[in-house]
């Protein structure tokens, strides 16, 4: 691991440099666009979509949908934040999601190149539910965002647990089928150095209670460029969690995404 | 798929370690012990050695790479049940040392069961030596999943040195196929028996499914190993699966008896011609090298007097018997005549019988 956390903390290092080269100068964020994973919804009207990010639709003052729409064909999954009322200066949100993983799910479960599961192995119907609860509070330049959600996983069958993905990023969140429920808390920090740039730092928890491999901690750094239309997001994240074959680390580097805006 | 394939690899652009371990031309393999150690014999006139391909404790489960089955995920109570056998069988014949090829250490196939400090946990062996010839975070191909998986040697005595020589990958395959594939190995480690300055334990597991001269680089490449380990004025037992046959061997196209129910081989139409790793034929004098500059614990003439006697390997799992010679000994000293036994009656616990020999250690 010793190459991996060097890396990690130069490249920790640099960002820092530059957060703290825009401390200096303050840039409120705009509470109407880009901001996914806080209290805030959009504008009414906007619509937004990432590569890897989801689509995201301003219904209205008080409610938002989302779905990862590139995946919905063989994962059908929705997701609505709502507001509501604010404490002080602190937002508040809830978020309510369903996912319903069975088609990805047996489509990768097959013989040959692409057999990510065991064909020898049924994937009975599963849903996923999801809730949640977002506070943020906007300072000068820094968004601070707290999460808590508990995610739900109902299955119309026998799920084999030698069926897992046993995988950063994707084990923790299918494990909530084998284990019936799962926890995720995370702290989001957003600052906005100037208007068009932001860095984000963020951490997130998952606890499965009563498994064996129920821990896994998430946390990115992503350096933003951004217009009213346009964003540019690079950073990296860096993985720990608990498997069925034991503890490990993974650093994902780069990663990046790009997302349009439409509407307001 | 090769868009699942695509984010695969972005998941794993820049992580700590790779997805598929490539391995260096040499280095150094790992060293076990076991957590209960048991005082070895502090001398050995003769030392009883064996090799075995256990199969990664599968036993005669029909597993879908190596027969006509479509397991692939062993559940934990079958691979200790396989376990369990193999120790048992290894407390009845009661080796020295045990090549061993085919165990897995971190796999999900095998409910990521350690099998190198299982068997010396549950047996009377204290040290072992591995060496990976499959080593991936993650085989994106019928949910093979993470697998490692290789060569060892178990022995009474102390291990140490342990070496692993890459052979030579497949050359009949496509980059992508090669990618993920195995990566054969040859383990040479020096195993501290007593009164013996200089000698080397060897495990080879060559490779089975090539269709080109792979093999053949693998018998070269041991070849002058072990000619390496001569030269230096050293001592040797190999163990190990080649893969191939014994020069001379009456049977050397097992297509038909290999193929699937849905396979057909041999007709005019039929592509492939042959099942891969099923013809011997262009291969027959492959293995000549070996019996010509070493000792075999089975004698080639003895062999060829009595083949059905000294078959090691079947890839029948319902109820065939074994069909082929694929299993060897061999060292640079005479094995003692007429020590080698073939013992077929380990039916049940692989795909492959282990074989013994005893050794008359050099004063």
């Amino acid at each position: 691991m010793e190459g991996a956390e060097v890396k990690n903390i130069k490249l920790i290092t640099l960002l820092l440099l530059i957060w703290s080269a825009g401390l200096g100068e303050s840039a409120t964020a705009d509470e109407s666009f880009w901001v996914r994973e806080s209290a805030f919804l959009l504008q009414r009207g906007r619509i937004e979509k990432g590569i890897f990010q989801p689509l995201i639709y301003g219904f209205s003052e008080n409610l938002e949908f989302s779905t990862h729409a590139l995946a919905f064909f063989v994962m059908p999954n929705l997701s609505i934040k709502l507001s509501h009322q604010n404490v002080g200066n602190w937002r508040f949100a809830s978020t309510h999601g369903l996912i319903y993983p069975t088609p990805l799910l047996r489509l990768i479960s097959r013989e040959g190149t692409g057999g990510i599961i065991s064909p020898e192995f049924s994937i009975p119907h599963l849903i996923g539910i999801s809730n949640g609860v977002l506070v943020s509070r906007q300072f000068q330049s820094e968004l601070i965002t707290l999460k808590a959600a508990i995610d739900v996983g109902l299955k119309m069958g026998k799920l084999d647990e030698r069926t897992t993905i046993d995988l950063p990023l994707v084990y923790p969140r299918l494990n909530s089928f084998y284990t019936s429920c799962g926890m995720k808390f995370g702290l989001d920090v957003r600052h906005q150095f100037s208007s068009k740039f932001d860095i984000l730092a963020d951490a997130d928890w998952f606890v499965f209670p009563g498994s064996d491999d129920g821990f896994a901690w998430e946390h990115k750094i992503l350096v933003a460029y951004h217009s009213r239309r346009n964003r540019f997001s690079l950073g990296y994240k860096l993985v720990y969690g608990e498997y069925p074959f034991g503890k490990a680390w993974h650093l994902i580097a780069p990663i990046f995404d790009y997302q349009r805006a439409w509407g307001k | 798929m090769k868009i699942i394939l695509g984010l695969f690899g972005l998941l794993f652009l820049a992580g700590c370690e790779d997805l598929v371990t490539k391995f260096e031309s040499e280095e150094k393999g790992f060293l076990y012990k076991t957590h209960h150690s048991i005082n070895p014999p502090t001398s050995a006139d003769t030392l009883k050695v064996m090799t075995w391909n256990i199969r990664f404790g599968a036993r005669r489960l029909d597993w879908f790479g190596d027969s006509c089955g479509d397991r692939v995920i062993l559940s934990d109570d079958e691979v200790l049940l396989g376990l369990a056998g193999i120790a048992d069988k290894i407390e009845e014949l009661q080796p020295d040392i045990l090549f061993i090829e085919e165990i897995d250490v971190d796999s999900k196939r095998t409910g990521y069961i350690d099998q190198m400090q299982w068997l010396l946990d549950n047996t009377y062996f204290n040290y072992g030596a591995y060496t990976s010839m499959w080593q991936a975070q993650y085989v994106p191909s019928d949910g093979i999943g993470r697998i490692n998986t290789g060569n060892a040697i178990l022995s009474r005595w102390n291990i140490t040195d342990v070496k692993r020589i890459q052979l030579a990958l497949r050359g009949d395959q496509d980059a992508l196929t090669k990618y993920f594939y195995l990566r054969r190995n040859m383990l040479i480690a020096k195993i501290a028996v007593p009164n013996l300055n200089n000698f080397f334990g060897a495990c080879i597991h060559a490779e089975a499914f090539s269709t080109d001269d792979t093999k053949k680089k693998h018998v070269e490449q041991c070849l002058e190993e072990l000619t390496k380990i001569t030269n230096n004025g050293g001592l040797f037992i190999l163990g190990g699966d080649f893969n191939l046959l014994p020069p001379g061997s009456d049977s050397t196209d097992f297509c038909d008896e290999d193929g699937c129910s849905d396979e057909h081989f041999h007709g005019k139409n039929d592509d492939p011609f042959h099942k891969e790793g099923s013809n011997y034929t262009p291969e027959i004098t492959w293995l000549q090298p070996m019996y010509d500059n070493f000792f075999c614990a089975v004698p080639l003439t003895e062999f060829q007097s009595d083949q059905l006697h000294h078959f090691t390997h079947t890839t029948n799992h319902s109820d065939g018997f074994w069909n082929r010679t694929l299993d060897y000994l061999f060292s640079n000293v005479n094995f003692i005549a007429g020590s080698d036994s073939t013992h077929q009656e380990a039916i049940p616990l692989s795909d492959h019988c282990p074989v013994t020999a005893k050794w008359k250690v050099p004063k």
